[in-house]
């Protein structure tokens, strides 16, 4: 029990010091959809479909705008498949890099590491409390957007921008927590930040090509910005078997810092 | 309790291909202010972050508190308190969040100490440590450091950055702490800050302990240093005994070791214009140290 208590200790002092940046990005996050879901009943439908028609079909599909004209593709193309990953792929890295291997080069791991809790305690409070961040902010994304799809009467089903949400949740925390393990691992910041946006570039061009290239099935398969859209949450679908995979991303990168972090020497 | 509270036998460690400690033997003993004195890079802080299981050794026995830092995990660090010899704190923070915060990783332990200390050391709790001095800065860490009443405190350069007057006052603090029962290992790279309180001290250089004793010892082995001008030439027979002679003109200036009586008795038979003996201060003793390989 004294363990739990010690793993709440330290995710409640690091939401504590967060707060504040954290208002900064839900806001950011919610214009994003009251920036793009207004403007559905004006850019939507059928005129925007004949524009995208025009397209050369390989950049439509590049783009993901092949599904534009539907409700569901266009919240897709800008929210949840553009935007929204995008943003809170940026905050989770940069909160990832910093929440051990920045700390650590800062100097400030020093009193954490060196109090009476075990170091995998320690990771344990700072990885949930970065996962309870992206969470916050993946729940503003959903309330804003069905808030705003329900205002606009844009046909989308209020169940499946949840299971999107769920998904984008999904992906950053996985993206993040791998950034943070290669933190933990390294303590170099620089490492962290290369290694979370390289996957998440390389994860969002793959998904892009998937499309259009040949073998593309083998780029969905791998990719996990693929593992969390290609079955089309925002349609309706359900991607039980990449949302499973990001999880398991997730707590395989957690494994990967523990087993780096607990016997490495710390700030040298 | 054990008699020893640290012991440390043949350590070393490695960065990669740089060795920062090389066979480091030491004993700190209960109940003793020990001061750990060595130029920076001499493996000082490297040491103190062993005890603290921080670093990994790479060869060598470590005990604190006769436990084995890495097998005694956090309840071995709960016995202990440490100030970084480069304090870094949360900066959002206030500094009364952060150490409430500090005394609730170890169970609340110490929280009831956090506003008597910060009067005693003039810190005002409620600015942001952003906000804060270097001084006050490192005030905040004095407290985090004993407020909980650790039986072993680590301290790595403590009075960096406390006025002279501040320095006092923590070296009076350290003191009651351990007529209260605490063992106190503080690092230093310059003796004089800590030469009034440390019981025993070791000189580290290279990552080797080059010399472990008592103050008085050391200040006795120091010697004096003689600073005489006569009014006409002496015969030189007269300095005899006189260590590290130089001779100006009138003037002989070197150092003397043991009781000066004789010496005295010699030169007051002498033509003197003035002359000077006092106390060579330690730090030159461990400039000597430093300049002479000593057998190990």
């Amino acid at each position: 029990m004294s363990l739990l208590r010690d793993v709440l200790v330290e995710v409640r002092w690091q939401l504590a010091r967060r707060a504040r940046g954290l208002v900064g990005w839900a806001v950011a996050l919610a214009a994003v959809a009251g920036i793009y879901v207004p403007f559905y009943p004006v850019m939507g439908g059928g005129e925007l479909q004949a524009m995208i028609d025009t397209m050369p079909s390989e950049l439509v599909a590049a783009l993901g705008y092949d599904r534009i004209g539907t409700p569901a593709g266009y919240l897709t193309s800008t929210v949840f498949g553009l935007l929204a990953p995008a943003l809170l792929l940026v905050f989770g890295i940069g909160l990832a890099a910093r929440t051990i291997a920045g700390e650590e080069e800062a100097g400030r791991l020093e009193l954490a590491a060196s109090a009476p809790v075990r170091r995998d305690v320690l990771l344990a409070g700072r990885i949930i409390a970065l996962h309870t961040q992206i969470a916050l902010l993946a729940a503003v994304t959903f309330v804003v957007t069905a808030g705003l799809v329900v205002m606009v009467g844009m046909d989308v089903e209020l169940r499946a921008i949840a299971v999107a949400s769920v998904g984008l949740n999904l992906l950053a925390i996985a993206v993040a927590t791998l950034t943070l393990a290669a933190g933990a691992a390294t303590g170099r910041r620089a490492v962290a930040v290369a290694v979370g946006s390289g996957v998440a570039v390389a994860a969002f061009v793959a998904d892009a090509l998937s499309g259009i290239v040949e073998r593309g099935e083998l780029l969905e398969t791998i990719s996990p910005f693929s593992w969390y859209l290609a079955a089309d949450p925002v349609g309706g679908g359900m991607p039980v078997l990449g949302y499973a995979l990001l999880g398991a991303l997730t707590f395989v990168a957690w494994g990967v810092a523990l087993l780096w972090f607990l016997p490495r020497d710390l700030g040298t | 309790m054990t008699a020893q509270v640290i012991t440390l036998e043949g350590l070393v460690k490695d960065y990669g291909r740089f060795r920062a400690l090389d066979g480091v033997d030491l004993e700190v003993r209960a109940g003793e202010i020990f001061g750990f004195i060595g130029p920076n890079g001499a493996g000082k802080s490297t040491t103190i972050r062993i005890l603290l299981d921080l670093l990994r050794p790479t060869a060598g026995t470590v005990l604190v508190l006769g436990t084995d830092p890495r097998a005694g995990g956090p309840a071995l660090r709960a016995r202990l308190g440490y100030l970084p010899g480069e304090l870094a704190l949360d900066l959002t923070a206030t500094a009364r969040q952060l150490l409430v915060h500090l005394a609730q990783v170890r169970g609340g332990r110490g929280a009831e100490r956090i506003e008597p200390l910060a009067e005693r050391f003039l810190l005002d709790l409620d600015r942001p440590v952003r906000a804060l001095s270097k001084g006050n800065r490192q005030k905040v860490g004095v407290i985090q450091a004993l407020m909980h009443r650790p039986e072993l405190a680590l301290l790595d350069e403590p009075t960096s950055g406390l006025d002279p007057l501040l320095q006092q006052e923590f070296l009076a603090l350290v003191r009651e702490e351990r007529d209260a029962g605490m063992s106190v290992f503080l690092s230093s790279h310059v003796l004089s800050e800590i030469e009034d309180v440390a019981d025993r001290v070791a000189l580290v250089r290279d990552g080797r302990i080059v010399i472990v004793d008592d103050v008085a010892s050391l200040r006795a082995a120091a010697g004096q240093r003689l600073d005489v001008t006569f009014r006409k030439d002496v015969p030189l027979e007269a300095l005899a005994g006189v260590e590290e002679l130089r001779i100006d003109g009138l003037r002989a200036r070197g150092v003397w070791h043991g009781d000066p009586a004789p010496l005295l008795a010699v030169l007051g038979r002498l033509p003197i214009a003035r002359i000077e003996l006092r106390d060579r201060d330690l730090e030159e003793l461990v400039l000597d140290a430093y300049r002479t390989e000593l057998p190990r």
